[in-house]
């Protein structure tokens, strides 16, 4: 087995590297750790790199994964401790491993959303009203379509409440919640137009002064039957 | 110390523009320092007065940033000017220009240096000191605003941006710059004034302060008079350069991008200084003399920097890769470390006169790209005038070899507007862009051919007379003469294989008059940036009705600066920086030039340029 799954997180200001950016990085982390990557064959020969899910510029992560064939041999302790060294201070690589499950079953992914406002609100309440709305029309740009009208329930999957209601910071009063969105390639909602358009509906109650959003699980279809499980 | 954070603020603007990844700094191999470690510590900023990508690209700024950082007690940020977008942000959200590595406000460091690698960013100089908050004027900076210091090739004769600037630098960095910063160290603890510190510096050789010089002015505009006011002040500042360039440092490890800049490879620096002299180019002077560096140190560095880097392209840097002496051995033992590891090869700055197929082939080995040549001037008569000493015959040869190689595009650049010229060397242009397609290509029997058919583009821009070249006297072209001859150029290229483009005509005047300006013209760039001007060598923001407007309501005419034929005797504003070659070499230059004589390389026969006082390179091979 030559391929690996490499998975990492992306904090800090790294979440503003494009995935373009971010495959360059890659490809010269891989130079750097002199790690024995294998070649496209042809006229331009290229790494063999493929990222599972693309991320958003201005999201943070802590599972990202990316596929990697090396030659024969390499174990995936060694990977590990030479590609982490050579990635840039907010790329780190957190696990390295063989390749089970397969991409194209990527359904859905949850984040953390931290909403910064100036006063408090009643977060419970107005989340549960947002959420409870049977349709809320956004715009989605498509590569094939441009935009288009959609309907943000769609992709909601799920979303819990509050954890920590009114904490102070200095950037404004933090509210924290979770939201599992579509992802993949069936059906795929990139998170900031959904937090947008909440921000939107807060608007007669709070002013959302900014906002972090952080992955924190993509979920794919299990191979033997309906259900679904953490991508690995 | 107590500083204001503006981190989150700033984060917040990245969302709303466009490639953010030019302000978020952290790259691999950026330099990361605790401030607050050590409160002796020394902050420079150095600031490239462009945006991110084409900073970034900038080999100066590469060694001098991680030399001042090996230093314990210097810490040294990256600045670059924002775009059009983020800067609408961080003025919007109050946020001052920041450093990339730790978003600390650009006032608040010690010394903040600029590198000027081109007249157009001025502009760009006065915005980025505006957005930082410092004080635009010398004589409105007190004791906790920071010195600002320029260097790069334009600080020989940047006399407009003097009202700014407390220091240049003249010359090559790598040994001034620390000395700078030893006398600050010292300077800081005395409690002394600014100019105690300004005196010390202008010891050290290489550093002009425009403030320790009066100027007067003739009526008709000319200068008078341009004096040291003060005793221990020379009346001439000669340039510091490196001698040994195999003892001097160079950096291994390199900060890598993520986003893709202008030239996003390694550079190995090869060699400075051109043997050439081609009368028009300012590099071709102020680089004297040539000194090489040995393919030992050179394989060993490029080692380190492939290690150290990751790119997959590596490029040979200098005016003229191909008279590097060592090429063949250097470019073999290159090879070596670089195939295996798929890193391309890319030697730039080849000449015509000297291209070799065995040369080709080799930097081939890897990939294959265009091929760009610049014979300057369309006939040999005006080649001569300009000391550009490659015939045509070297421009067919060249190009048959390269098409018979693969090559099936080339790029030839020519300069429109030079001394003497007429129309016939203008003609001459499409005709050599015709003979290459005829001669090189044509030549060679279909069966052999390696490609269909070939494309020559022909580009143009126009001449601009320079400080410090033979050719600093000359008028430039009026901006209608360079227009109908470029209008000339396109209307008569007809072939299908060539296609021409040109630069604008209007900008070349700007940078005309700013490349040979005096410090009248500071009132000038103060009132441009204050009207909008900024980014002017890009074309989405240049805006010259803009800027007429600014020398109008400073009531200069642009035109004194650019279209007068200057005599000899006449006080120049660059007078004040000695490059080693004196002025009345560049006038037996120009004299020649008109003769049609030409002079020949300084491996060929030494011309008594004046650099031999520097006691070394080719003066003495």
């Amino acid at each position: 087995m030559s391929k690996h799954r490499i998975k990492f997180s992306k904090t800090g200001m790294a979440k503003y590297i494009s995935h373009l950016d971010l495959l360059r990085c890659f490809t010269r982390s891989i130079m750097r750790a002199e790690l024995p990557v294998k070649y496209s064959q042809g006229f331009n020969p290229h790494q063999k790199i493929t990222f599972s899910l693309p991320l958003s510029i201005g999201v943070t992560s802590e599972c990202e994964f990316v596929d990697i064939d090396f030659e024969d041999g390499i174990t995936h302790e060694e990977i590990l401790s030479k590609l982490d060294k050579s990635l840039p201070p907010d790329i780190s690589v957190l696990k390295v491993d063989n390749i089970v499950k397969s991409a194209n079953d990527i359904v859905s992914a949850e984040y953390r959303v931290s909403l910064f406002t100036d006063e408090e609100f009643d977060c419970e309440k107005q989340l549960r009203d947002f959420f409870g709305q049977g349709e809320v029309s956004i715009i989605k740009k498509t590569k094939k379509k441009g935009e288009v009208q959609v309907n943000l329930m769609d992709f909601v999957k799920s979303w819990s409440l509050p954890k920590n209601r009114h904490e102070k910071t200095k950037d404004g009063i933090r509210t924290e919640f979770s939201l599992t969105l579509s992802a993949g390639g069936q059906s795929n909602l990139k998170p900031e137009i959904a937090v947008e358009a909440l921000c939107g509906y807060l608007a007669s109650c709070a002013k959302v002064m900014s906002y972090d959003i952080h992955r924190t699980n993509i979920y794919c279809q299990a191979q033997n039957g309906g259900l679904i499980e953490e991508f690995s | 110390m107590e500083r204001k954070s503006y981190r989150r603020a700033y984060e917040g603007c990245l969302k709303r523009v466009q490639k953010p990844a030019r302000y978020i700094g952290n790259e691999f191999g950026s330099v990361h320092k605790d401030w607050d470690k050590d409160p002796d510590m020394m902050s420079f900023a150095f600031c490239f007065p462009d945006v991110y990508e084409v900073g970034m690209s900038h080999l100066g700024m590469k060694i001098l940033y991680h030399m001042l950082n090996e230093r314990e007690d210097i810490v040294c940020e990256r600045v670059f000017a924002p775009w059009d977008d983020m800067e609408q942000e961080m003025r919007g959200n109050n946020i001052p220009l920041l450093s990339m590595e730790s978003y600390i406000p650009v006032r608040e460091f010690d010394i903040v240096g600029f590198t000027l690698q081109y007249e157009m960013s001025y502009s760009n100089v006065v915005n980025m000191l505006d957005l930082a908050g410092i004080p635009l004027r010398t004589k409105d900076r007190g004791m906790d605003d920071p010195f600002v210091c320029c260097g790069g090739p334009c600080a020989y004769h940047a006399e407009p941006l003097s009202d700014l600037v407390d220091f240049f630098i003249l010359g090559e960095g790598e040994e001034v710059n620390n000395e700078i910063m030893d006398v600050y160290k010292t300077w800081r603890s005395s409690g002394r004034d600014r100019d105690a510190f300004l005196e010390e510096i202008v010891a050290l050789g290489g550093v002009y302060v425009p403030k320790f010089y009066d100027v007067e002015y003739n009526a008709d505009g000319t200068i008078k008079r341009f004096e040291p006011n003060r005793p221990g002040v020379p009346k001439q500042v000669k340039k510091r350069i490196i001698m040994d360039l195999d003892n001097t440092y160079i950096p291994e490890n390199l900060i890598v991008p993520f986003m893709e800049t202008v030239h996003d490879r390694i550079m190995l620096e090869v060699f400075r200084g051109c043997i050439r002299g081609c009368r028009f180019c300012q590099a071709g002077y102020i680089y004297r003399p040539v000194r090489e560096r040995s393919v030992d140190r050179l394989v060993g560095v490029a080692d380190c920097a492939i290690h150290n880097t990751g790119y997959e392209e590596m490029s040979l840097s200098s005016l003229s890769t191909s008279d590097y002496t060592q090429l063949q051995p250097l470019i073999d033992r290159l090879l070596d470390i670089t195939v295996d590891k798929k890193i391309n090869l890319s030697l730039p700055s080849l000449r015509v006169d000297n291209f070799s197929m065995e040369l080709m082939e080799k930097v081939q080995k890897v990939k294959k790209s265009g091929l760009t040549f610049a014979p300057e001037a369309g006939t040999q008569r005006l080649r001569d005038v300009i000391n550009k000493n490659v015939l045509e015959e070297d421009l067919i040869r060249t190009a048959n070899i390269a098409f018979k190689g693969g090559y099936n595009r080339i790029k030839l650049y020519f300069m429109l507007g030079l001394p003497t010229e007429t129309y016939d060397d203008v003609r001459g242009i499409p005709e050599l862009g015709k003979k290459v397609v005829d001669e090189a290509f044509f030549s060679i029997p279909p069966e052999e051919r390696k490609g269909r058919s070939v494309s020559i583009t022909i580009s143009t821009s126009f001449f601009v007379p320079k400080p410090f070249t033979p050719f600093q006297w000359e008028p430039q072209n009026r901006i209608s003469e360079m227009e109908d001859k470029a209008r000339y150029l396109k209307d008569n290229i007809k072939s299908k294989k060539i296609v021409y483009n040109w630069h604008n005509s209007d900008i070349s005047l700007l940078e005309a008059v700013f490349a040979k300006g005096d410090r009248r013209l500071g009132e000038v760039l103060i009132t441009a940036q204050k009207m909008g001007c900024k980014f002017d060598g890009w074309s989405d923001f240049f805006d010259f009705d803009r800027w007429l407007k600014a020398f109008k309501t400073c009531g200069i005419d642009p035109e004194f600066y650019a279209l007068r034929r200057i005599g000899y005797d006449e006080i120049l504003p660059w007078d004040y920086a000695d490059i080693g070659v004196p002025k009345s070499f560049l006038i037996k230059e120009h004299k020649k030039a008109y003769a049609g004589q030409t002079t020949p390389s300084c491996r060929e026969k030494c011309s008594g340029c004046g650099a031999a006082s520097f006691g070394g390179g080719v003066c003495f091979e």
